[in-house]
């Protein structure tokens, strides 16, 4: 790695705050995205299965 | 509404995701270090735009909570439904990077601070909320129960927001200010702003998604279902 890279990412000594602070704070953002879609595709599911259901009890 | 979710989240996700990305570049590149914090004071390109949209996040619930018990609309309700597993896990975000910012700087994780702690009230405000909702079957019922509750506790929000003004505390105070000049330099300065903007659209899309489930499990007209599933 080159020194400039280096020194980078030692973040003058700091690097190990400042990288996990950024990890988790980047780990939830897409947590709370991927939580949102499935949330999403469990309610179209139930959707989904309350129409069929209504379908079927209609002769 | 549904179908203004499901055109827009989109846009505003990918805008979020570009402004993210040129904030991060911004703050972790092209800002120069703190010379007092060093390289440590990076962390706050993170921990305010989390910490400031927790507190947003938490306004937008209480406000919608109140024009959904005042006017008695179902979207409003949704809406602050929607928002507030959002709000807790930006919530836990805050006090996460605020603790690895808090034992460089302090020398400890944890102090029972007032802005610290009030922020974990915070936490235990939205927790309750989403607990009354999913005690309560009757989504009517819980509608109005969870109303209550946030409204309640919104009192929470300028308790946080002025704890560092307020009460002699350990937490330095607000890096940017509504009006004025703030104390960073322009260069530190503008990845944060831009930061804030990312974290507005992200909110946005993210809160579009859930509440189109929470529109699909509340509507029980089976004629608009089909129509938006088909």
């Amino acid at each position: 790695m080159s020194p400039a890279l280096e020194q980078f990412f030692a973040m003058s000594g700091y690097g190990t705050y400042v990288w996990s602070s950024f990890a988790l704070a980047l780990g939830i953002v897409l947590l709370n995205v991927w939580l949102a879609k499935r949330s999403l595709a469990d309610a179209e599911r139930d959707a989904r299965r309350r129409l069929d259901m209504a379908r079927e009890s209609v002769p | 509404m549904y179908g203004f979710a499901r055109r827009w989240a989109p846009w505003f996700g990918g805008c979020a995701a570009v402004a993210m990305f040129v904030a991060l570049y911004g703050g972790l590149v092209l800002a120069p270090p703190d010379y007092q914090q060093k390289d440590a004071f990076r962390i706050v390109y993170v921990h305010a735009p989390v910490a400031t949209f927790s507190m947003v996040i938490y306004t937008t619930m209480a406000l919608a909570a109140a024009v959904g018990l005042i006017w008695r609309m179902k979207v409003a309700h949704a809406v602050a439904a929607a928002s507030a597993p959002i709000g807790a896990w930006l919530t836990i975000a805050t006090l996460g990077t605020g603790m690895l910012w808090g034992k460089p700087m302090w020398g400890a994780y944890w102090v029972w601070d007032p802005r610290l702690t009030s922020e974990l009230v915070l936490l235990f405000l939205d927790f309750g909320y989403m607990g009354l909702r999913a005690a309560i079957e009757d989504p009517q019922k819980a509608d109005k129960a969870s109303a209550v509750l946030a409204i309640v506790g919104v009192v929470n929000i300028p308790i946080i927001r002025f704890s560092v003004d307020w009460w002699n505390s350990l937490h330095q105070p607000a890096t940017t200010k509504l009006l004025g000049d703030p104390d960073m330099d322009g260069s530190m300065v503008w990845p944060l702003l831009l930061m804030l903007v990312a974290f507005a659209l992200y909110y946005a899309a993210v809160m579009l998604v859930r509440l189109r489930a929470e529109l699909l499990r509340r509507e029980r007209n089976a004629s608009w279902v089909r129509e938006v599933l088909s």
